[in-house]
């Protein structure tokens, strides 16, 4: 039977919704990967979501690395330690990231720019094939998560925030922060797309390769860039995912790319302000469906952006294309 | 049409308006139908040939040569398929639990109508848009079925429903053409089924066939290839996609109508996972998808790779990842699209072995090429350009 | 008779056509070319009449003769394929045909939709004997035998035109709009394609409307001109204006007459 409960505590509202924008920043970071090398490269890469899976697998051993060779956090001292590993260990996942998916996109990807649609999501689509089965070879198949400090999950050795005494209810500090990265990445990102030199390369070879070509800009080496880019913020959203206690599967790529699907309609193909609206608009309402009304978990997204193309179907910032 | 010239040059036979076939090409057809006829005869000689795998193969091929009208005529590419095959699965599946029918050709009915319906609808959303749009969206919504299937305790959740009689582990599998079936009596069912399955198959090509030659056929391949002007020469080129999406679908309907008649018991991850809304695409172009067979042959070669890899191997889905990377590279026109190409190449290499060494040659040397790429762009990205 | 009824179209800041108004075939078989410096909205004004975009403000009307005198028929809000049902065709200024097809398939694809035969899906493309006498006319008017068989990709720039203008005349036109119907072709070829053209639309007493660059084209052919300057009517009227109105030869040449 569903039981929909009439009035809902006000700290559980604000845990769903708290951790609908913890989710729908590390979408964001997915989404936003997928969306600019979709916007430069002309590529859905299919394969985006294993980069976000192998990212978070990649913590798992570091962060296991660091947490049995460094004292558990007792004093702020120690915690502090901890937490600069932690970040490091991060940093580190999703560094791996740069070289991998730069050799993908420099060895198979490269070759087949010029091809129909349809050999290029098949390209990507072995791509993802072959890197869920590395996953596997590498990590097994069974679910993993960091080793324990002290008997308990990383994140909760860095519960740093009384949240209790602050605002009434329980809530992760590794959550917290992580929404103030997702937020960090989207400045960012708009940041280094309108204000930088290089993003403006990447967004003059975007809109035309060719011209670009043409004023000396290798090509090659923006897509290049571009792709170890995205692969980086996957492998980031992968590893802040895996320290906040979720365990690590090979499956989680294949979600967190449909999800990114999912953004990406809701936000308009191309668009980084898109991706990240629909990124935690998606977030939210897959959390309080996970909490209300389980059985509507997956559903619950692919409903939204069926309301949202039925209003706008080119996106809700459909800039279908290019990037802005 | 390049059939129009063979036709003149070389004495053909007429099967029916518009299929003529050469001697040769008659002659292999016919030997192909004796082969799939005799497939449950022989399937105890040999170890691999299972009857299982290859009617499991034939029912993905079907669905597959739906996929084909769209990416063969429209250029649109649909990464989900598995909506359709799953639906049908589940329209006839639904039958079965919800309204107690046990007659194997009114769940095959529903199962059509369902994922027809299902494909109307879905088209509706979708036909406006073109290349990787269309494709990102027919995943999500194929991806929605699923989500919807995984979710509802009604429709079995992960585990799904059954097509057995009142959905029971137990129960007897649906009677066909007024045959009643007990437990003891699957292999008879399955029999039947196979030789029903082989009928709707040929049936189902012959249609493919005429649909593609078609003028009907014809506007959708101007809508692949210029829909400005497909408009401007007076197509509605929306509401054409429109049909071409609920024929495929319709495909995709018979194809998993039959598959949960054959396998009684059906699941989410089998049927309408995003994974096998690839591997149907897959199908198609490995088989070629510019032909009819093409995408029977890439279902049969796939489904018996899926099922004996499976077996050899945990790790199926590096091999088949790798296979498809082959595809792209070496066989873009597919197995049976590139029959031509294979048997010349063949036929060289036998009269002059030493080709082979060359072959080997250019394959190192497009490794190497490929690695030393790869190092030069990461000392790139890691170190700075020099 | 096709009018354009006080048409505007704005791309942001810029008015492609500023209340445009006009008409064109008064008499069947007249043929209109439109003359004017780059940007000033000829090819907005055919898109606007075919459809391709929406007017912010104006219509498009369709005169049609009956026994009763003549009937209006506002055609604005038809979708582009619905007013190629009415006769109202046109062509592309970049060759618009069906690229992996062959010369004969493109044709035959656009006759077939002209005898509303494209819903037919079990009948074969090749087998409907009045498509393909209409195929094998056009082919033969437009000079196109010899490479009926081959694919239009790799056709020469000049045939395609033909092949695109032919694919127009598959539809039996009544009001055909040819956009620079010679643009890139070879001084050579011109006057062959143009020719060709002109013959096909005077034999099936065909309304055009043609955008050219080429003045002596213009002086030629056209029965009447008309010159857009920055989305207005400049001039409108007889074609020798190109020779006698030193302020249309100014705008349009650079010109300057003697001082």
């Amino acid at each position: 039977m569903i039981e929909l409960p009439l009035f809902i505590d006000l700290g559980d509202a604000a845990v769903h919704t708290l951790n609908g924008i913890f989710r729908g920043s590390i979408l964001f970071m997915i989404a936003s990967g997928l969306t600019i090398i979709f916007g430069v490269l002309g590529v859905l890469n299919l394969a985006h979501g294993e980069f976000y899976g192998i990212g978070a697998f990649l913590l798992t051993s570091i962060a296991t690395f660091f947490v049995v060779r460094i004292a558990a956090p007792t004093d702020p001292l120690s915690t502090a330690i901890f937490a600069a590993a932690i970040v490091i260990a991060v940093l580190l996942s999703a560094a791996i990231l740069i070289p991998i998916a730069g050799a993908i996109e420099a060895t198979v990807i490269r070759p087949i720019y010029d091809r129909a649609e349809m050999y290029q999501l098949l390209l990507t689509y072995a791509l993802l094939l072959i890197l869920v089965d590395t996953i596997r070879i590498i990590w097994g198949s069974q679910p993993v998560r960091p080793a324990a400090v002290d008997g308990q999950q990383i994140h909760a050795a860095l519960d740093v925030i009384p949240m209790e005494e602050l605002f009434g209810f329980q809530y992760s500090s590794v959550r917290i922060f992580t929404i103030f990265i997702g937020i960090g990445t989207f400045l960012f990102l708009l940041w280094f797309f309108d204000r930088t030199k290089t993003g403006r390369i990447i967004r003059a070879t975007a809109i035309d390769r060719e011209a670009a070509t043409a004023i000396g800009v290798s090509s090659d080496r923006v897509f290049t860039l571009v792709f170890a880019l995205g692969g980086f913020f996957a492998g980031f959203s992968g590893a802040l995912y895996s320290v906040s206690a979720i365990p690590a599967t090979a499956e989680m790529g294949g979600t967190a790319l449909v999800l990114s699907f999912v953004v990406i309609v809701i936000g308009g193909l191309g668009s980084i302000r898109g991706s990240f609206v629909g990124a935690i608009l998606v977030g939210v309402v897959w959390s309080w469906a996970i909490a209300e009304y389980p059985p509507a978990e997956i559903a619950a997204p692919f409903a939204l952006m069926i309301l949202v193309l039925l209003v706008r179907p080119e996106g809700l910032y459909g800039a279908w294309g290019e990037i802005e | 049409m390049s059939n129009e010239d063979q036709s003149e040059e070389k004495e053909t036979i007429r099967l029916m308006k518009g299929l003529h076939l050469t001697k040769p090409q008659l002659a292999l057809a016919l030997v192909g139908l004796v082969v799939v006829l005799l497939v449950p005869e022989i399937e105890g000689f040999f170890d691999n040939l299972q009857l299982d795998t290859f009617h499991n193969g034939i029912l993905w091929g079907m669905a597959a040569l739906g996929l084909a009208l769209l990416l063969n005529k429209t250029e649109l590419v649909s990464f989900g398929h598995a909506a359709f095959f799953g639906g049908g699965a589940y329209g006839g599946a639904m039958l079965v639990n919800f309204v107690g029918v046990d007659s194997g050709l009114l769940i095959l009915f529903a199962a059509v109508f369902f994922s027809t319906a299902m494909a109307f609808a879905i088209g509706w959303f979708v036909a406006d848009y073109v290349a990787i749009y269309f494709a990102l969206l027919t995943l999500a919504f194929g991806q929605l079925l699923y989500a919807i299937a995984i979710g509802s305790p009604t429709l079995g959740q992960d585990e799904g429903l059954r097509l057995r009689s009142g959905g029971e582990a137990s129960g007897d599998p649906p009677s066909l053409f007024g045959i009643e079936f007990t437990l003891q009596q699957q292999g008879e069912y399955r029999l039947v089924l196979y030789y029903f399955t082989i009928l709707l198959l040929i049936a189902s090509m012959i249609v493919m066939y005429r649909i593609m030659k078609s003028p009907f056929g014809s506007a959708l391949e101007a809508i692949g290839q210029n829909r400005t002007r497909a408009r401007f020469i007076g197509i509605p080129v929306e509401r054409y996609v429109w049909g071409a999406f609920t024929i495929s679908g319709f495909y995709g309907g018979i194809a998993g109508g039959l598959y949960g008649l054959r396998q009684l018991s059906i699941g989410p991850e089998g049927t309408l996972y995003v994974f096998v809304s690839g591997e149907i695409l897959f199908m198609a172009i490995l088989g070629g998808f510019q032909t009819i067979i093409g995408p029977i042959i890439g279902g049969i070669v796939l489904t018996f790779l899926l099922d004996n890899v499976r077996f050899l191997t945990e790790h199926f889905e590096l091999i088949i990842g790798i296979l498809l990377l082959l595809v792209v590279f070496v066989l873009p026109k597919g197995i049976w699209g590139s029959s031509e190409d294979i048997k010349n190449g063949l036929m060289t290499r036998v009269k002059n072995p030493a080709q082979l060494g060359a072959d080997v040659g250019t394959l190192q040397k497009m490794l190497i090429n490929a690695v030393r790429n790869a190092i030069t762009t990461i000392k790139i990205i890691l170190f700075g350009v020099k | 008779m096709l009018e354009a009824r006080e048409l505007i179209k704005e791309f942001g800041d810029l008015r492609a056509t500023d209340d445009v108004s006009l008409t064109f075939g008064k008499e069947d078989g007249e043929m209109t070319f439109i003359v004017g410096p780059n940007g000033a909205g000829k090819t907005t004004l055919i898109n606007l009449l075919t459809g391709l975009l929406e007017p912010d403000e104006g219509s498009v009307i369709i005169h049609e003769k009956s026994e009763n005198g003549t009937t209006e028929r506002d055609i604005t809000d038809m979708d582009p394929e619905q007013r190629v049902k009415t006769g109202l065709v046109r062509s592309f200024q970049v060759v618009h045909v069906f690229e992996e097809m062959t010369v004969r398939e493109n044709i035959r694809t656009a006759s077939l939709s002209n005898h509303g035969l494209t819903r037919s899906f079990w009948s074969l493309s090749d087998e409907h004997e009045e498509v393909e006498n209409d195929v094998d006319e056009l082919i033969e008017q437009f000079r196109l035998e010899d490479v009926a068989g081959d694919v239009a990709e790799t056709l020469p720039h000049g045939d395609r035109k033909l092949l695109d203008v032919a694919m127009s005349f598959a539809l039996d036109p009544r009001y055909l709009l040819l956009d620079e119907p010679t643009s890139g072709v070879g001084a050579r070829e011109k006057e062959y394609v143009i020719e060709t053209v002109v013959e096909a639309s005077k034999s099936q007493n065909v309304t055009t409307v043609t955008i050219e660059h080429d003045m002596d084209i213009v002086r030629e052919y056209a029965d009447r001109m008309v010159a857009l300057v920055r989305g207005e009517v400049f001039r409108e009227g007889d074609p020798s204006l190109l020779d006698t109105d030193d302020e249309l030869r100014r705008t349009l040449l650079g010109v300057t007459p003697d001082e």
